[in-house]
C-alpha cells in the first residue's frame, strides 16, 4: 500500500511538473516529488532492517537444525548404546532361562532338543540349529529353530563334507563368519544355506558325554561380533556343562537302578532261603517232636525196668550192680528231662502251646520257686536273696514262668561257687516288670554271650567240662519268655558274675512293640 | 432397544508345539465364556510357529467359528507384552454380523487384491448396517494405500477400514494372514463387521518434528527421490553422519532409523504421517515403509519413552470416547515401538491401555509392521492411511 502511495506522489508531481512547463512556478510538484523521495528513503531503510533481521532469523533456524543434527547424533550414539545393553539384558536372561531348562536334563541327548526359538530371538539370531555329533562323520540335529528339515539336511551335509565340523569339533571356539569377510568357498557356502549375511558356529564339547554342533544366523547383520562370540561361547560351554551333568546324572542313575535290582535281587534270594529256613526249622522240630516221643516210650521203659532191678524184686543186688542201676536210672531222668524240653522248645516253635495269660500273686509264685532250688542252694551254701520292690503279681502262664524262674537260678546255682551268693530282683517298669537274677559267679565270655540262647550251645569253661547239661534250658527259657511278648537279656563280665535279664508285660499284649534288645 | 452387549474371552499359550499351542489358546479362550457361542474369533500367533499347524490347533477347538488374524513380531496380552506364543479372542454377541474376506498377491495387484478382500467379505455379509472392516495386511508389502483404495472401491470411502500389518518378528522374510482354516502370504484378510455394534479407533505416534521442513519434489509410491532438490539420502546422511547411513545401508531397519521416522505433513493435514526408511537405494533415494506424495512437506521426527507412553494413552481414550459400553479392545502396536520402549516401558504402555478402557476390558493384541486406521484431524473415514510407529487402539462395543 505504502508504495502505492509513493507511485502516486511521483506520478502527480511528474504530471504537475509537465502541466507547469518545468517552470519555477511548479514549487507543488517539487514538494510533492521531494516528499516522495522521502518517503522512498525512509521505506528503504526500513526494508533494510527487516532483511537483517530475516537474515539473523535464518541464520538462527539454520544453526538451529545444526544442533537438531548434533542433538539427533548423540541421541543416536545413546540409542545404540541402549540397543546394545537391551540385547545384552535379554541374551542373559535367555541363558539363565536356558540354564534352568537344562538343570532338568536326564538324558545328555535331551540338552541337544532345548535350543528354543526365544533362546535364538534374545541372542539377536533368526536362526538356529543344535545338534549331536557322534564322530566327525555323523550330525544329527536335535534343535531346528527357523530352519527347515531340507535346509538342515543339506547343511549337515555341508559340515560333514566340507570338513568344518571336524574343524569345530577340534576347536570348539565360535567361528564368526561374515559374507563381506569370508574368503573360504566352505565358510561362503554355509552362509548361502543357511540364506543369512553372518553366522556363529560353535562346539560343544563335555567331557563327559556326546559332542555337539551349534549353529546361529543372523538376518540383519552382526553389529557386534565380539559381543556375540562372547555370548555363543558362554552357550556352548552352558551346553556343554549341561551334557557332562545329565550325562554324570545319567551315569548315577543307572548305578542306583544296577544297585536296587541286586537289592531285590539279595532281597528275594534271602527271602527264599529264609523260607526254606522256616521249612527246615518245621522239618527239624517236627523230627524232634517224633523222635522224642517215639523215645519216651522205650526211655520209660527202661526207667521202669531200671526201678524194678533196683526194687531188687528180682533178687538182692550186689553193690556194684546198685550203683549202676542208679546210674541207668539217673541218666534215664537226664535224658527225659532233655528229650521234655526239646519237645516243650518244638511245640512253643509250632505254636501248639498256649499261653495262659492270667494274672497271680508273687508272693507263692517265688516261694514254689525258692522250694525247687532249695535244695541246689544248700548243698553249695549259696546266700538266696529276694527284692520283689513293691511287685505284687505277674501276668502269664505262672507253669511256664516258674520254669523259666527255676532254670534261670539253676544254672546260676550251678556256675556259683559254693558260699557266693544268689539275688533274685524284681522291679516295675511302666508297663512291664523287669526280672533280674544275678550271680556272683564265674562270668560268660564275651565269646559265648550272643549265642547263649542257641539250642544246644554250651559255654566253654572249665564248670560245663564238668556238670553235665543239654543246651536247651536257656533256648527253652527264651522261647518261654517270647511266647509272653516279654524278653531276655544277659550281661555279665568274666570273673564277676552274671545277671539274667527278663522283661514280661503287665498288660496283654494287643500289638507286637519292637524289639530294643 | 437396548443392544446387545459384547462378550470376549481371552486364551493363549506359550507352548512350543504349534499344534498344542494353538489348541491350548483356542480351549481356553472357550472355556471361558459360559454365555453362548461365538461369532468370531482373532488370532495372533508368533511367526516362529509353524503357522499351519498353529491354526490348525485352533480349527480342531473352534470348528467353523469364522476366524481372522495373522503372524505377528510379539504378541499382546492384557498383562503386558509376550513373544512366541499364541492368542485368540473369541467375540460373542447375539447380534453381530461378520463375514470374513480375502485378497492374494497384494504385492504384483495391490488394488484388484482390497477389491477382491472386500467384495468377498461383502458377499458373505448379510442384514445389518456394515460398522467397519477390520484388515490383517501383510506387513512386508510396503505400499498399502492401493490395497486400501481398492477396498473403498467396494466398500465405499466413508467405510471404516482398520487394521494392523502382520509381522514375523524382525526376520523381513515371510509374514502370515489367517482366514478361518487358511494360512496365507503376501495377501490381505478381513473382517466386515456388522450389527447395533460401534467401533472406536484410536491411532497415536507421539513423535515431535526435530528438524527444519524440506519438500518433497520427486516421489513415487513408497519411494522418496528428492527433498528440496536434493538426493533424499543426503538429506537422511546430513543428519545421522555418514557412518550411522552406512550402518543402515547394511542392517536395514535399524533402531537408529525407527528412533527417527520421517515425519510427512500432507498439504491437506495437520496431523504427521509416520514412514520409516527401510532401505537405501543405488541412486540416493530411500525405501519407505508406506505411500510418499510428492508436494508434502517432511521433517525428521524424534521419539521418546514417555512421548510414546502418552500416546498409548491417548489412543485408547479416542478408542473408548463413542462407546457406552466397551466389549473388548484390540491392539495394533508398532514394532518399532517395542523396540524403542525396551521391555520395562513396552509392558508400561500396555498398562496405560489398560488403565484408560478399564481393567476388567478384554484386551489382545499384536506388534506390527503398519497400523491402518483413519488419519488426520478431522477423522472422516475417507482419509485412512497406512501408518507405521504409531499405536492403534479399536475397541468394540455398544
Amino acid at each position: 500500500m505504502s508504495y502505492a502511495f509513493l507511485l502516486l506522489g511521483i506520478l502527480a508531481a511528474i504530471v504537475l511538473a509537465l502541466r507547469a512547463d518545468w517552470s519555477v512556478q511548479s514549487p507543488g510538484a517539487i514538494l510533492v516529488l521531494l516528499g516522495s523521495f522521502v518517503y522512498l528513503a525512509l521505506k528503504a531503510e526500513s526494508s533494510r532492517k527487516k532483511l537483517d533481521e530475516l537474515y539473523r532469523l535464518r541464520a538462527a533456524y539454520d544453526q538451529l537444525d545444526q544442533q537438531a543434527k548434533l542433538v539427533i547424533r548423540t541421541d543416536l550414539e545413546l540409542h545404540h548404546t541402549q540397543e546394545e545393553l537391551d540385547h545384552r539384558l535379554a541374551s542373559l536372561m535367555s541363558l539363565h532361562q536356558l540354564g534352568r531348562q537344562l538343570q532338568v536334563s536326564l538324558h545328555p541327548e535331551e540338552v541337544f532338543s532345548k535350543l528354543e526359538s526365544s533362546v535364538v530371538t534374545n541372542f539377536g539370531f533368526s536362526k538356529g540349529l543344535l545338534g549331536m555329533a557322534a564322530s566327525f562323520e555323523i550330525l544329527e540335529w536335535r534343535s531346528l529353530v527357523g530352519v527347515s528339515q531340507p535346509i538342515a539336511d543339506d547343511l549337515c551335509k555341508h559340515l560333514l563334507e566340507s570338513g568344518l565340523l571336524k574343524q569345530i569339533l577340534t576347536h570348539p571356539a565360535p567361528k564368526i563368519f561374515h559374507t563381506g569377510s569370508v574368503s573360504d568357498p566352505a565358510q561362503r557356502k554355509l552362509l548361502d544355506l543357511l540364506g543369512v549375511p553372518a553366522a556363529v558356529i560353535a562346539g560343544i564339547l563335555p567331557h563327559a558325554g556326546p559332542t555337539g554342533c551349534l549353529l546361529f544366523g543372523r538376518t540383519r547383520g552382526i553389529t557386534n561380533s565380539k559381543a556375540d562370540e562372547e555370548l555363543v561361547a558362554i552357550l556352548a560351554n552352558q551346553l556343554a556343562g549341561a551334557v557332562e551333568n545329565s550325562a554324570l546324572y545319567e551315569k548315577a542313575w543307572t548305578a542306583q537302578q544296577e544297585l536296587e535290582a541286586k537289592v531285590q535281587q539279595r532281597t528275594r534270594e534271602l527271602a527264599e532261603a529264609n523260607t526254606a529256613l522256616v521249612r527246615l526249622n518245621k522239618a527239624k522240630s517236627d523230627f524232634v517232636s517224633a523222635v522224642s516221643h517215639e523215645l519216651r516210650t522205650p526211655l520209660a521203659a527202661i526207667k521202669g525196668y531200671a526201678s524194678l532191678l533196683g526194687s531188687g524184686q528180682f533178687g538182692a543186688l550186689a553193690k556194684a550192680q546198685r550203683e549202676r542201676i542208679t546210674k541207668i536210672e539217673k541218666h534215664a531222668d537226664l535224658l527225659a528231662q532233655f528229650i521234655n524240653n526239646l519237645l516243650d522248645i518244638a511245640r512253643i516253635e509250632s505254636g501248639r502251646v498256649t499261653m495262659e495269660q492270667r494274672t497271680f500273686g508273687i508272693e507263692d509264685f517265688l516261694s514254689t520257686v525258692q522250694d525247687l532250688v532249695h535244695p541246689q542252694l544248700e548243698a553249695k551254701q549259696i546266700r538266696y536273696a529276694v527284692d520283689r520292690d513293691g511287685v505284687k503279681e505277674l501276668l502269664g502262664d505262672a507253669q511256664h514262668l516258674q520254669r523259666v524262674f527255676v532254670n534261670l537260678l539253676s544254672n546260676a546255682i550251678k556256675y556259683t561257687p559254693a558260699g557266693g551268693s544268689i539275688r533274685l530282683g524284681l522291679k516295675k517298669e511302666g508297663r512291664s516288670v523287669l526280672a533280674m537274677v544275678s550271680d556272683t559267679g564265674c562270668g560268660i565270655g564275651p565269646m559265648d554271650l550272643p549265642k547263649l540262647f542257641q539250642e544246644f550251645y554250651r559255654a566253654n569253661d572249665p564248670i560245663n567240662q564238668e556238670v553235665r547239661g543239654t543246651g536247651l534250658g536257656l533256648a527253652l527259657v527264651k522261647r518261654i519268655v517270647e511266647a509272653h511278648q516279654g524278653r531276655i537279656w544277659v550281661q555279665s563280665e568274666q570273673g564277676k558274675g552274671s545277671t539274667f535279664f527278663v522283661s514280661l508285660p503287665l498288660e496283654p499284649a494287643t500289638t507286637e512293640e519292637p524289639s530294643t534288645t | 432397544m437396548v443392544p446387545e452387549a459384547i462378550r470376549a474371552t481371552i486364551g493363549w499359550s506359550e507352548k512350543a508345539d504349534s499344534l498344542e499351542a494353538g489348541k491350548e489358546a483356542a480351549e481356553l479362550a472357550l472355556s471361558r465364556l459360559s454365555l453362548f457361542g461365538p461369532q468370531l474369533a482373532i488370532v495372533f500367533g508368533s511367526s516362529w510357529f509353524d503357522q499351519w499347524l498353529l491354526l490348525q490347533g485352533v480349527h480342531s477347538v473352534l470348528g467353523s467359528i469364522p476366524t481372522i488374524g495373522g503372524s505377528t513380531a510379539g504378541e499382546i496380552l492384557p498383562s503386558g507384552p509376550v513373544s512366541h506364543s499364541c492368542v485368540v479372542m473369541l467375540i460373542a454377541s447375539e447380534t453381530l454380523s461378520c463375514s470374513t474376506g480375502m485378497g492374494e498377491a497384494v504385492d504384483r495387484v495391490p488394488r484388484e487384491a482390497g477389491q477382491q478382500a472386500a467384495f468377498t467379505a461383502v458377499r458373505g455379509f448379510h442384514g445389518s448396517p456394515r460398522m467397519g472392516f477390520l484388515l490383517f495386511g501383510d506387513g512386508l508389502v510396503t505400499n498399502y494405500a492401493d490395497v486400501v483404495r481398492g477396498m473403498q472401491e467396494v466398500l465405499g470411502t466413508s467405510s471404516l477400514i482398520v487394521g494392523g500389518m502382520a509381522g514375523d518378528d524382525f526376520r523381513f522374510a515371510q509374514t502370515y494372514q489367517y482366514v478361518n482354516n487358511r494360512v496365507l502370504s503376501r495377501s490381505v484378510v478381513g473382517v466386515l463387521l456388522g450389527g447395533p455394534i460401534k467401533i472406536g479407533v484410536g491411532c497415536q505416534h507421539g513423535f515431535a518434528p526435530v528438524s527444519k521442513p524440506r519438500r518433497i519434489t520427486r516421489a513415487h509410491t513408497h519411494i522418496l527421490y528428492e527433498l528440496d532438490g536434493q538426493p533424499a539420502a543426503s538429506v537422511y546422511e546430513e543428519y545421522f553422519g555418514p557412518e550411522v547411513v552406512q550402518r543402515m545401508r547394511q542392517e536395514g531397519l535399524t533402531r537408529q532409523s525407527i528412533a527417527y521416522p520421517l515425519g510427512i505433513q500432507p498439504e491437506t493435514s495437520e496431523a504427521w504421517l509416520l514412514r520409516n526408511v527401510v532401505s537405501f537405494g543405488e541412486d540416493g533415494s530411500l525405501s519407505c515403509s508406506g505411500e510418499i506424495r510428492e508436494g508434502s512437506w517432511l521433517q525428521l521426527m524424534i521419539g521418546s519413552r514417555e512421548l510414546a507412553l502418552e500416546a498409548a494413552r491417548k489412543a485408547a481414550q479416542e478408542a473408548i470416547r463413542p462407546l457406552n459400553r466397551i466389549g473388548c479392545a484390540l491392539v495394533f502396536d508398532s514394532a518399532v515401538r517395542r523396540m524403542l520402549l525396551g521391555p520395562q516401558q513396552a509392558a508400561m504402555e500396555i498398562a496405560q491401555i489398560r488403565e484408560a478402557i478399564g481393567p476388567s476390558i478384554p484386551l489382545i493384541g499384536c506388534y506390527t509392521y503398519g497400523e491402518q486406521a483413519p488419519f488426520g484431524i478431522t477423522s472422516t473415514q475417507e482419509h485412512t492411511a497406512t501408518q507405521t510407529g504409531s499405536v492403534l487402539v479399536v475397541a468394540l462395543g455398544t
